[in-house]
Protein backbone atom coordinates (compact mmCIF):
# COMPACT_ATOMS: atom_id res chain seq x y z
CA UNK A 1 0.00 0.00 0.00
CA UNK A 2 2.65 2.68 0.74
CA UNK A 3 4.75 2.21 -2.42
CA UNK A 4 1.04 2.95 -4.21
CA UNK A 5 0.06 5.71 -2.25
CA UNK A 6 3.92 7.12 -3.04
CA UNK A 7 3.01 6.32 -7.31
CA UNK A 8 0.25 8.50 -6.38
CA UNK A 9 1.63 11.24 -4.96
CA UNK A 10 4.45 11.28 -7.25
CA UNK A 11 2.04 11.12 -10.61
CA UNK A 12 -0.10 14.15 -8.98
CA UNK A 13 3.34 16.12 -8.23
CA UNK A 14 4.42 15.72 -11.98
CA UNK A 15 1.04 16.32 -12.81
CA UNK A 16 1.40 19.88 -11.52
CA UNK A 17 4.86 20.89 -12.70
CA UNK A 18 3.37 19.99 -16.03
CA UNK A 19 0.10 22.23 -15.49
CA UNK A 20 2.45 24.86 -13.80
CA UNK A 21 4.96 24.83 -16.95
CA UNK A 22 2.21 25.01 -19.29
CA UNK A 23 0.15 28.19 -17.08
CA UNK A 24 3.96 29.79 -16.98
CA UNK A 25 4.66 29.49 -20.57
CA UNK A 26 1.02 31.36 -21.56
CA UNK A 27 1.39 33.66 -18.96
CA UNK A 28 5.48 34.39 -20.14
CA UNK A 29 4.23 35.60 -23.86
CA UNK A 30 1.09 37.39 -23.16
CA UNK A 31 2.20 40.55 -22.81
CA UNK A 32 5.18 40.98 -24.85
CA UNK A 33 5.29 41.48 -28.35
CA UNK A 34 4.95 38.49 -31.38
CA UNK A 35 7.30 36.26 -32.34
CA UNK A 36 7.81 35.38 -35.70
CA UNK A 37 8.99 32.05 -35.78
CA UNK A 38 10.40 31.40 -39.21
CA UNK A 39 11.44 27.79 -40.48
CA UNK A 40 14.79 27.51 -42.06
CA UNK A 41 16.90 24.82 -43.26
CA UNK A 42 20.74 25.88 -41.54
CA UNK A 43 23.11 25.16 -42.58
CA UNK A 44 22.69 26.62 -46.17
CA UNK A 45 25.89 29.25 -46.23
CA UNK A 46 25.56 31.89 -47.19
CA UNK A 47 21.80 32.53 -46.36
CA UNK A 48 21.57 31.06 -43.16
CA UNK A 49 24.15 28.94 -40.74
CA UNK A 50 26.01 29.72 -37.88
CA UNK A 51 29.55 30.99 -37.40
CA UNK A 52 32.21 29.22 -35.33
CA UNK A 53 30.69 30.40 -31.90
CA UNK A 54 27.85 29.16 -32.48
CA UNK A 55 26.04 32.42 -33.64
CA UNK A 56 22.79 32.62 -36.58
CA UNK A 57 24.07 34.42 -39.08
CA UNK A 58 23.15 34.47 -43.29
CA UNK A 59 21.34 36.86 -45.72
CA UNK A 60 17.87 34.94 -44.79
CA UNK A 61 18.79 36.33 -41.06
CA UNK A 62 19.72 39.94 -41.51
CA UNK A 63 16.59 40.05 -44.27
CA UNK A 64 14.70 38.74 -41.44
CA UNK A 65 16.23 41.29 -39.18
CA UNK A 66 15.81 44.08 -41.64
CA UNK A 67 12.15 43.03 -42.13
CA UNK A 68 10.70 41.88 -39.20
CA UNK A 69 12.16 43.65 -36.55
CA UNK A 70 13.69 46.84 -38.00
CA UNK A 71 10.47 47.27 -40.30
CA UNK A 72 7.70 45.94 -38.29
CA UNK A 73 8.58 45.70 -34.70
CA UNK A 74 8.56 42.37 -34.21
CA UNK A 75 10.82 39.62 -33.09
CA UNK A 76 11.67 36.67 -34.21
CA UNK A 77 13.46 33.25 -33.99
CA UNK A 78 14.73 30.79 -36.52
CA UNK A 79 13.44 27.20 -35.98
CA UNK A 80 15.78 24.41 -37.68
CA UNK A 81 13.78 22.19 -39.86
CA UNK A 82 14.66 19.92 -42.67
CA UNK A 83 14.22 21.25 -46.19
CA UNK A 84 12.18 18.04 -47.90
CA UNK A 85 9.57 18.45 -44.98
CA UNK A 86 9.97 22.11 -44.51
CA UNK A 87 6.60 23.34 -46.46
CA UNK A 88 4.18 20.53 -45.10
CA UNK A 89 5.71 21.98 -41.24
CA UNK A 90 4.54 24.99 -41.84
CA UNK A 91 1.04 24.19 -43.02
CA UNK A 92 1.18 21.68 -39.99
CA UNK A 93 1.95 25.05 -37.97
CA UNK A 94 5.25 24.38 -36.29
CA UNK A 95 6.20 28.27 -37.75
CA UNK A 96 4.40 31.19 -39.24
CA UNK A 97 7.01 31.88 -42.55
CA UNK A 98 9.85 29.54 -44.46
CA UNK A 99 12.52 31.92 -45.06
CA UNK A 100 15.32 29.08 -46.35
CA UNK A 101 16.34 30.17 -49.52
CA UNK A 102 13.01 28.56 -51.01
CA UNK A 103 12.29 29.10 -54.71
CA UNK A 104 9.19 29.77 -55.71
CA UNK A 105 7.85 27.39 -58.13
CA UNK A 106 4.08 26.67 -59.11
CA UNK A 107 4.19 23.29 -57.58
CA UNK A 108 5.27 24.85 -53.92
CA UNK A 109 2.55 27.92 -55.11
CA UNK A 110 -0.15 25.17 -54.56
CA UNK A 111 0.45 24.54 -50.68
CA UNK A 112 1.38 27.86 -49.42
CA UNK A 113 1.51 31.89 -50.45
CA UNK A 114 4.87 33.30 -51.50
CA UNK A 115 5.77 36.99 -50.81
CA UNK A 116 7.22 39.32 -53.44
CA UNK A 117 10.82 37.70 -54.64
CA UNK A 118 13.57 38.90 -52.32
CA UNK A 119 16.73 37.11 -54.59
CA UNK A 120 17.51 35.61 -57.64
CA UNK A 121 19.06 32.25 -58.33
CA UNK A 122 20.96 30.03 -60.66
CA UNK A 123 21.12 26.70 -60.50
CA UNK A 124 24.79 25.84 -61.42
CA UNK A 125 26.71 22.68 -61.75
CA UNK A 126 30.30 22.45 -59.36
CA UNK A 127 32.69 19.95 -60.19
CA UNK A 128 36.39 18.98 -58.72
CA UNK A 129 39.34 21.55 -60.30
CA UNK A 130 40.72 18.49 -62.38
CA UNK A 131 37.22 17.42 -64.05
CA UNK A 132 36.86 16.75 -67.30
CA UNK A 133 33.21 18.11 -67.49
CA UNK A 134 33.01 21.34 -69.16
CA UNK A 135 29.72 21.35 -70.59
CA UNK A 136 25.98 20.15 -69.33
CA UNK A 137 26.29 17.04 -71.55
CA UNK A 138 29.45 15.92 -70.08
CA UNK A 139 27.16 14.91 -67.30
CA UNK A 140 25.53 12.12 -69.05
CA UNK A 141 26.55 8.76 -67.73
CA UNK A 142 27.75 9.97 -64.46
CA UNK A 143 26.52 10.62 -60.87
CA UNK A 144 25.68 14.22 -59.14
CA UNK A 145 25.14 14.76 -56.23
CA UNK A 146 21.96 17.40 -54.71
CA UNK A 147 19.99 18.51 -51.55
CA UNK A 148 16.37 16.78 -50.98
CA UNK A 149 13.48 18.31 -51.91
CA UNK A 150 15.61 21.21 -53.62
CA UNK A 151 15.28 23.17 -56.72
CA UNK A 152 18.46 21.49 -57.46
CA UNK A 153 17.12 17.68 -57.15
CA UNK A 154 14.22 18.90 -59.79
CA UNK A 155 17.28 20.62 -62.14
CA UNK A 156 18.79 17.68 -61.90
CA UNK A 157 15.91 14.83 -61.99
CA UNK A 158 15.40 17.22 -65.96
CA UNK A 159 18.74 16.41 -66.80
CA UNK A 160 18.14 12.57 -65.96
CA UNK A 161 14.83 13.31 -68.32
CA UNK A 162 17.15 14.70 -70.66
CA UNK A 163 19.77 12.31 -70.78
CA UNK A 164 17.07 9.23 -71.02
CA UNK A 165 17.65 8.19 -67.53
CA UNK A 166 21.31 8.33 -67.82
CA UNK A 167 22.30 9.74 -64.50
CA UNK A 168 22.95 8.96 -61.00
CA UNK A 169 21.16 11.18 -58.48
CA UNK A 170 22.61 11.05 -55.21
CA UNK A 171 20.29 12.82 -52.67
CA UNK A 172 21.40 14.05 -49.61
CA UNK A 173 19.51 15.51 -46.40
CA UNK A 174 21.85 18.92 -46.35
CA UNK A 175 23.66 20.31 -49.41
CA UNK A 176 27.17 19.70 -46.99
CA UNK A 177 26.22 16.18 -47.21
CA UNK A 178 27.04 16.36 -51.38
CA UNK A 179 29.31 18.47 -51.22
CA UNK A 180 31.31 16.46 -48.53
CA UNK A 181 30.94 13.59 -51.24
CA UNK A 182 32.11 15.58 -54.30
CA UNK A 183 35.30 15.88 -52.68
CA UNK A 184 35.16 12.27 -51.32
CA UNK A 185 34.70 10.82 -55.01
CA UNK A 186 30.96 10.07 -54.84
CA UNK A 187 30.09 12.26 -57.46
CA UNK A 188 30.99 13.72 -60.24
CA UNK A 189 29.16 16.83 -59.95
CA UNK A 190 26.78 19.02 -57.77
CA UNK A 191 24.03 20.99 -59.04
CA UNK A 192 22.72 23.49 -56.58
CA UNK A 193 22.12 27.14 -56.16
CA UNK A 194 25.00 29.38 -57.37
CA UNK A 195 25.35 31.64 -54.03
CA UNK A 196 25.73 28.46 -52.03
CA UNK A 197 27.94 26.93 -54.74
CA UNK A 198 29.55 30.42 -54.87
CA UNK A 199 30.03 30.30 -50.92
CA UNK A 200 31.52 26.99 -51.41
CA UNK A 201 34.19 27.21 -54.41
CA UNK A 202 35.36 30.73 -52.86
CA UNK A 203 36.36 28.63 -49.63
CA UNK A 204 37.70 25.22 -51.25
CA UNK A 205 40.59 25.68 -53.80
CA UNK A 206 39.87 21.52 -55.33
CA UNK A 207 36.66 22.45 -56.60
CA UNK A 208 35.22 24.99 -59.17
CA UNK A 209 32.02 26.23 -61.90
CA UNK A 210 31.48 24.45 -64.96
CA UNK A 211 31.38 27.38 -67.20
CA UNK A 212 29.68 28.40 -70.11
CA UNK A 213 26.16 30.26 -70.82
CA UNK A 214 22.94 29.13 -69.40
CA UNK A 215 19.35 29.76 -69.00
CA UNK A 216 20.22 33.11 -67.82
CA UNK A 217 21.91 34.42 -70.54
CA UNK A 218 19.03 33.23 -72.65
CA UNK A 219 16.95 34.77 -70.48
CA UNK A 220 18.53 37.88 -71.20
CA UNK A 221 19.71 38.56 -67.30
CA UNK A 222 22.45 39.80 -66.21
CA UNK A 223 24.25 36.37 -66.70
CA UNK A 224 27.09 35.32 -64.00
CA UNK A 225 30.21 33.63 -65.99
CA UNK A 226 29.19 29.83 -64.87
CA UNK A 227 26.84 28.04 -66.87
CA UNK A 228 23.18 28.10 -65.29
CA UNK A 229 20.44 26.11 -66.04
CA UNK A 230 17.28 27.30 -64.52
CA UNK A 231 16.65 30.88 -63.11
CA UNK A 232 14.98 31.02 -60.26
CA UNK A 233 13.36 33.51 -57.72
CA UNK A 234 13.36 33.47 -53.71
CA UNK A 235 10.05 34.61 -51.79
CA UNK A 236 9.30 33.86 -48.10
CA UNK A 237 6.62 31.26 -47.27
CA UNK A 238 3.15 32.10 -45.77
CA UNK A 239 0.70 29.55 -45.11
CA UNK A 240 -2.67 30.35 -47.41
CA UNK A 241 -4.59 31.91 -45.16
CA UNK A 242 -1.99 34.46 -43.29
CA UNK A 243 -2.86 36.69 -46.54
CA UNK A 244 -2.81 39.69 -44.44
CA UNK A 245 0.26 39.14 -42.66
CA UNK A 246 2.10 38.74 -46.25
CA UNK A 247 1.04 42.43 -47.24
CA UNK A 248 2.86 43.19 -44.38
CA UNK A 249 5.54 41.81 -45.06
CA UNK A 250 5.60 42.66 -48.84
CA UNK A 251 5.17 45.97 -47.59
CA UNK A 252 8.56 45.83 -45.58
CA UNK A 253 10.39 44.12 -47.87
CA UNK A 254 9.61 47.35 -50.89
CA UNK A 255 10.56 49.58 -47.63
CA UNK A 256 13.93 47.77 -47.02
CA UNK A 257 14.87 47.77 -50.77
CA UNK A 258 13.52 51.73 -50.75
CA UNK A 259 15.56 52.51 -47.98
CA UNK A 260 18.87 51.14 -48.81
CA UNK A 261 19.03 48.33 -46.28
CA UNK A 262 18.74 45.76 -49.06
CA UNK A 263 21.54 46.72 -50.68
CA UNK A 264 23.56 47.05 -47.69
CA UNK A 265 22.95 42.95 -46.65
CA UNK A 266 22.98 41.81 -50.88
CA UNK A 267 26.73 43.59 -50.80
CA UNK A 268 27.75 41.87 -47.27
CA UNK A 269 27.46 38.38 -48.59
CA UNK A 270 27.32 38.93 -52.68
CA UNK A 271 30.01 40.96 -53.51
CA UNK A 272 30.34 39.59 -56.94
CA UNK B 1 -0.44 -25.35 -21.81
CA UNK B 2 -1.15 -21.38 -21.26
CA UNK B 3 -4.83 -22.25 -21.63
CA UNK B 4 -5.05 -24.99 -19.15
CA UNK B 5 -3.81 -22.41 -15.94
CA UNK B 6 -5.76 -19.82 -16.61
CA UNK B 7 -8.83 -22.57 -16.99
CA UNK B 8 -7.60 -24.43 -13.87
CA UNK B 9 -7.56 -20.98 -12.19
CA UNK B 10 -11.12 -19.44 -12.94
CA UNK B 11 -12.67 -22.77 -12.56
CA UNK B 12 -11.50 -22.41 -8.58
CA UNK B 13 -11.94 -18.98 -7.99
CA UNK B 14 -9.71 -19.32 -4.68
CA UNK B 15 -7.51 -16.76 -3.12
CA UNK B 16 -4.07 -17.12 -3.48
CA UNK B 17 -2.29 -19.11 -0.65
CA UNK B 18 -0.54 -16.47 1.30
CA UNK B 19 -3.55 -14.53 0.91
CA UNK B 20 -5.83 -14.27 3.96
CA UNK B 21 -8.68 -12.06 2.24
CA UNK B 22 -10.09 -13.31 -1.61
CA UNK B 23 -8.54 -11.01 -4.53
CA UNK B 24 -10.22 -7.63 -5.14
CA UNK B 25 -11.56 -8.93 -8.50
CA UNK B 26 -11.53 -12.58 -9.94
CA UNK B 27 -9.72 -13.90 -12.77
CA UNK B 28 -12.43 -13.98 -14.54
CA UNK B 29 -13.66 -10.22 -14.22
CA UNK B 30 -9.46 -9.71 -14.93
CA UNK B 31 -9.95 -11.90 -18.40
CA UNK B 32 -13.63 -9.98 -19.62
CA UNK B 33 -11.48 -6.66 -19.03
CA UNK B 34 -8.68 -7.63 -20.97
CA UNK B 35 -10.95 -8.81 -23.72
CA UNK B 36 -12.86 -5.75 -23.65
CA UNK B 37 -9.43 -3.22 -23.83
CA UNK B 38 -8.14 -5.33 -26.48
CA UNK B 39 -11.27 -5.10 -28.42
CA UNK B 40 -11.84 -1.33 -28.06
CA UNK B 41 -8.08 -0.60 -29.28
CA UNK B 42 -8.36 -2.51 -32.44
CA UNK B 43 -11.78 -0.96 -32.99
CA UNK B 44 -10.18 1.93 -32.38
CA UNK B 45 -7.25 1.57 -34.81
CA UNK B 46 -9.42 -0.01 -37.48
CA UNK B 47 -11.33 3.37 -37.20
CA UNK B 48 -8.13 5.76 -37.32
CA UNK B 49 -7.18 3.53 -40.51
CA UNK B 50 -10.58 3.53 -42.36
CA UNK B 51 -10.54 7.62 -41.24
CA UNK B 52 -6.98 8.20 -42.82
CA UNK B 53 -7.04 6.07 -45.91
CA UNK B 54 -10.85 6.19 -46.78
CA UNK B 55 -12.86 8.94 -45.25
CA UNK B 56 -10.89 11.73 -44.72
CA UNK B 57 -10.53 13.75 -48.15
CA UNK B 58 -7.00 15.48 -46.87
CA UNK B 59 -5.40 12.12 -46.26
CA UNK B 60 -6.72 10.27 -49.16
CA UNK B 61 -4.21 6.87 -50.80
CA UNK B 62 -3.76 8.61 -54.30
CA UNK B 63 -4.47 5.32 -56.55
CA UNK B 64 -3.07 6.98 -59.76
CA UNK B 65 0.21 8.33 -57.89
CA UNK B 66 0.17 4.89 -55.77
CA UNK B 67 0.77 2.99 -59.28
CA UNK B 68 3.24 5.54 -60.15
CA UNK B 69 5.83 5.10 -57.86
CA UNK B 70 5.63 1.52 -57.21
CA UNK B 71 8.24 0.60 -59.45
CA UNK B 72 10.63 3.44 -57.22
CA UNK B 73 10.06 1.88 -54.31
CA UNK B 74 9.88 -1.84 -55.54
CA UNK B 75 13.61 -0.88 -56.43
CA UNK B 76 14.47 0.76 -53.13
CA UNK B 77 12.79 -2.46 -51.57
CA UNK B 78 15.35 -4.36 -53.33
CA UNK B 79 18.03 -2.35 -51.86
CA UNK B 80 17.22 -2.48 -48.28
CA UNK B 81 16.53 -6.50 -48.95
CA UNK B 82 20.04 -6.63 -50.20
CA UNK B 83 21.70 -4.68 -47.55
CA UNK B 84 19.86 -6.50 -44.76
CA UNK B 85 21.00 -10.28 -46.54
CA UNK B 86 24.44 -8.95 -46.41
CA UNK B 87 24.50 -7.26 -43.31
CA UNK B 88 22.70 -10.10 -41.77
CA UNK B 89 25.01 -12.66 -42.59
CA UNK B 90 28.31 -10.62 -42.27
CA UNK B 91 27.29 -9.62 -38.75
CA UNK B 92 26.23 -12.85 -37.19
CA UNK B 93 29.00 -14.38 -38.77
CA UNK B 94 31.32 -11.96 -36.63
CA UNK B 95 29.20 -11.90 -34.08
CA UNK B 96 29.99 -15.60 -33.28
CA UNK B 97 33.70 -14.29 -32.94
CA UNK B 98 33.01 -11.47 -30.93
CA UNK B 99 30.80 -13.71 -28.69
CA UNK B 100 33.78 -16.49 -28.80
CA UNK B 101 36.10 -13.44 -27.77
CA UNK B 102 33.76 -12.62 -25.02
CA UNK B 103 34.34 -16.11 -23.37
CA UNK B 104 37.79 -16.05 -23.87
CA UNK B 105 40.44 -17.36 -21.00
CA UNK B 106 42.99 -15.10 -23.05
CA UNK B 107 42.54 -11.54 -21.12
CA UNK B 108 43.83 -9.98 -24.25
CA UNK B 109 41.19 -11.35 -26.85
CA UNK B 110 39.16 -10.82 -23.98
CA UNK B 111 39.60 -7.27 -23.43
CA UNK B 112 40.13 -6.28 -26.85
CA UNK B 113 36.56 -7.64 -28.09
CA UNK B 114 35.09 -5.99 -24.82
CA UNK B 115 36.37 -2.89 -25.89
CA UNK B 116 34.99 -3.23 -29.15
CA UNK B 117 31.67 -4.59 -28.16
CA UNK B 118 31.28 -0.99 -25.69
CA UNK B 119 32.27 1.27 -28.62
CA UNK B 120 29.82 0.15 -31.24
CA UNK B 121 27.21 -0.78 -28.49
CA UNK B 122 28.01 2.42 -26.99
CA UNK B 123 27.87 4.86 -29.87
CA UNK B 124 24.88 5.57 -32.26
CA UNK B 125 24.49 3.76 -35.49
CA UNK B 126 23.67 7.15 -37.34
CA UNK B 127 27.27 8.49 -35.70
CA UNK B 128 29.06 5.66 -36.69
CA UNK B 129 27.84 5.18 -40.59
CA UNK B 130 28.69 8.91 -40.69
CA UNK B 131 32.09 8.11 -39.22
CA UNK B 132 32.26 5.71 -42.03
CA UNK B 133 30.87 7.36 -45.39
CA UNK B 134 31.87 11.29 -45.19
CA UNK B 135 35.23 10.78 -42.14
CA UNK B 136 37.18 7.94 -43.69
CA UNK B 137 37.08 9.38 -47.24
CA UNK B 138 38.32 12.17 -46.28
CA UNK B 139 41.36 11.28 -45.11
CA UNK B 140 42.23 10.98 -49.01
CA UNK B 141 43.61 13.83 -51.22
CA UNK B 142 40.02 15.81 -52.73
CA UNK B 143 39.01 13.44 -55.56
CA UNK B 144 41.24 10.39 -54.62
CA UNK B 145 39.04 8.03 -52.73
CA UNK B 146 39.47 4.70 -55.01
CA UNK B 147 35.90 3.69 -54.08
CA UNK B 148 33.21 4.91 -56.21
CA UNK B 149 29.67 4.11 -55.37
CA UNK B 150 30.71 3.88 -51.34
CA UNK B 151 27.53 4.78 -49.87
CA UNK B 152 26.13 1.27 -50.42
CA UNK B 153 29.75 -0.36 -49.17
CA UNK B 154 29.72 1.44 -46.29
CA UNK B 155 26.29 1.00 -44.97
CA UNK B 156 27.01 -2.88 -44.88
CA UNK B 157 29.90 -2.39 -43.05
CA UNK B 158 28.59 0.21 -40.44
CA UNK B 159 25.40 -2.33 -40.13
CA UNK B 160 28.03 -5.33 -39.80
CA UNK B 161 30.48 -3.43 -37.27
CA UNK B 162 27.19 -2.32 -35.27
CA UNK B 163 24.72 -5.28 -34.75
CA UNK B 164 28.30 -7.81 -34.84
CA UNK B 165 28.01 -6.14 -30.99
CA UNK B 166 24.72 -6.82 -30.83
CA UNK B 167 24.58 -10.89 -31.84
CA UNK B 168 28.17 -10.84 -30.09
CA UNK B 169 26.52 -9.97 -26.85
CA UNK B 170 23.28 -12.43 -27.86
CA UNK B 171 25.86 -15.11 -28.02
CA UNK B 172 27.94 -14.67 -24.99
CA UNK B 173 24.84 -14.63 -23.27
CA UNK B 174 23.89 -17.64 -24.87
CA UNK B 175 27.39 -19.18 -24.08
CA UNK B 176 26.76 -18.26 -20.54
CA UNK B 177 23.79 -20.05 -19.92
CA UNK B 178 24.90 -23.33 -20.82
CA UNK B 179 25.82 -24.88 -17.51
CA UNK B 180 29.84 -25.01 -16.31
CA UNK B 181 29.23 -28.95 -16.57
CA UNK B 182 28.75 -29.40 -19.93
CA UNK B 183 32.29 -28.27 -20.92
CA UNK B 184 33.35 -29.87 -17.85
CA UNK B 185 32.14 -32.95 -18.93
CA UNK B 186 33.45 -32.55 -22.74
CA UNK B 187 36.76 -31.90 -21.65
CA UNK B 188 37.27 -34.99 -19.26
CA UNK B 189 36.21 -36.99 -22.46
CA UNK B 190 39.68 -35.74 -23.75
CA UNK B 191 37.95 -33.23 -26.26
CA UNK B 192 40.10 -29.46 -26.46
CA UNK B 193 39.09 -26.03 -25.65
CA UNK B 194 38.38 -25.74 -29.15
CA UNK B 195 36.33 -29.21 -29.44
CA UNK B 196 34.27 -28.76 -26.54
CA UNK B 197 33.44 -25.20 -27.62
CA UNK B 198 32.49 -26.72 -31.23
CA UNK B 199 30.58 -29.92 -30.71
CA UNK B 200 28.87 -29.34 -27.18
CA UNK B 201 29.34 -25.60 -25.66
CA UNK B 202 27.94 -23.86 -29.34
CA UNK B 203 25.24 -25.74 -30.10
CA UNK B 204 23.07 -25.60 -26.94
CA UNK B 205 24.03 -21.75 -26.92
CA UNK B 206 22.71 -21.05 -30.39
CA UNK B 207 19.81 -22.16 -28.89
CA UNK B 208 19.24 -19.83 -26.60
CA UNK B 209 21.06 -17.00 -28.28
CA UNK B 210 18.49 -17.28 -31.23
CA UNK B 211 15.70 -15.87 -30.06
CA UNK B 212 18.18 -12.66 -29.17
CA UNK B 213 19.24 -12.80 -32.56
CA UNK B 214 16.62 -12.85 -34.39
CA UNK B 215 15.10 -9.75 -32.27
CA UNK B 216 18.80 -8.27 -33.14
CA UNK B 217 18.08 -9.07 -37.07
CA UNK B 218 14.99 -7.54 -37.17
CA UNK B 219 16.44 -4.26 -35.69
CA UNK B 220 19.03 -4.13 -38.49
CA UNK B 221 16.10 -4.15 -41.13
CA UNK B 222 14.74 -0.97 -39.48
CA UNK B 223 18.50 0.49 -39.08
CA UNK B 224 18.36 0.07 -42.90
CA UNK B 225 16.05 3.72 -42.38
CA UNK B 226 19.44 5.34 -40.90
CA UNK B 227 20.93 5.41 -44.34
CA UNK B 228 18.59 7.96 -45.71
CA UNK B 229 20.97 10.18 -44.62
CA UNK B 230 24.42 8.49 -46.76
CA UNK B 231 22.15 9.21 -49.72
CA UNK B 232 21.44 5.46 -49.81
CA UNK B 233 18.09 5.35 -51.94
CA UNK B 234 16.02 3.10 -49.61
CA UNK B 235 12.56 3.26 -48.85
CA UNK B 236 12.74 6.66 -45.86
CA UNK B 237 14.68 8.45 -49.01
CA UNK B 238 11.75 7.67 -51.78
CA UNK B 239 9.35 8.68 -49.17
CA UNK B 240 10.83 12.34 -48.52
CA UNK B 241 11.34 12.29 -52.33
CA UNK B 242 8.24 11.78 -53.15
CA UNK B 243 6.58 13.35 -50.11
CA UNK B 244 8.35 16.87 -50.94
CA UNK B 245 7.51 16.60 -54.54
CA UNK B 246 3.93 15.78 -54.74
CA UNK B 247 3.37 16.88 -50.82
CA UNK B 248 1.36 13.69 -50.29
CA UNK B 249 2.48 11.77 -47.24
CA UNK B 250 -0.26 9.14 -46.81
CA UNK B 251 0.62 7.53 -50.72
CA UNK B 252 4.02 6.92 -50.00
CA UNK B 253 3.63 6.37 -46.13
CA UNK B 254 1.55 3.51 -47.23
CA UNK B 255 3.94 1.47 -49.55
CA UNK B 256 6.84 2.24 -46.95
CA UNK B 257 5.13 0.41 -44.23
CA UNK B 258 3.78 -2.66 -46.70
CA UNK B 259 7.85 -2.61 -47.41
CA UNK B 260 9.48 -3.03 -44.35
CA UNK B 261 6.30 -5.68 -42.90
CA UNK B 262 7.35 -7.19 -46.55
CA UNK B 263 10.89 -8.10 -44.42
CA UNK B 264 10.01 -8.11 -40.98
CA UNK B 265 7.44 -10.47 -41.39
CA UNK B 266 8.61 -13.22 -43.24
CA UNK B 267 12.02 -12.47 -41.00
CA UNK B 268 10.26 -13.36 -37.90
CA UNK B 269 8.84 -16.45 -39.32
CA UNK B 270 12.03 -17.79 -40.10
CA UNK B 271 12.95 -17.19 -36.58
CA UNK B 272 10.27 -18.68 -35.37
CA UNK B 273 11.33 -21.99 -37.06
CA UNK B 274 14.69 -21.84 -36.70
CA UNK B 275 13.52 -21.55 -32.90
CA UNK B 276 11.03 -24.39 -32.93
CA UNK B 277 13.51 -26.15 -35.09
CA UNK B 278 16.46 -26.20 -32.47
CA UNK B 279 14.18 -26.37 -29.79
CA UNK B 280 13.86 -29.51 -27.23
CA UNK B 281 12.48 -32.46 -28.69
CA UNK B 282 11.76 -29.99 -31.95
CA UNK B 283 12.29 -32.78 -34.12
CA UNK B 284 8.22 -33.30 -34.81
CA UNK B 285 7.33 -29.56 -35.63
Amino acid sequence: MDRRTYLKSGAGAATGLLLAGCVGGTGGSGGETETITIGSDIPYRPFEYETESGELTGFDVEIAQAVFEEEMGLDYEFQKTSFDGIIQSLNNGNFRVIMSAMTITDDRDEQVDFSDPYFTAYQTIVVLNDSDIDERSDLKGTSVGVQKGTTGAGAAEGLKEEFDGDLTLKKFDQINGAFNALINNQVVAVINDNTVNAEFVANNDNVRFVEGEGEAAAQGKNAPPYLTLTVEEYGIAFREDDDDFREEVNDALAAIRDSGAYEEIYANYFSG
Amino acid sequence: MAGSYSGAATAEGDPEADGDVGPAVSDRTVRRIGVGISVAFAAAVLAMLAFILVINPRSRVDPDLLVTIVPRFFEAWLLVLGIFLAGSVSSVFFGIFVGLGRVSNSSITNSIASVYVEFFRGTPLLFQLIVIFFGIPALWPPGAFPIENFAVPAAIIGLTLNHAAYVGEAIRGGIGSVPDGQMEAARSLGMSYVQSMREVVLPQAWRNALAAIGNDQVILVKDTSLLTVIAVPELISEFRDVNSATFDPWTPIVLVAVAYLGITLPLGKAVRYLEARSDWGGDDR
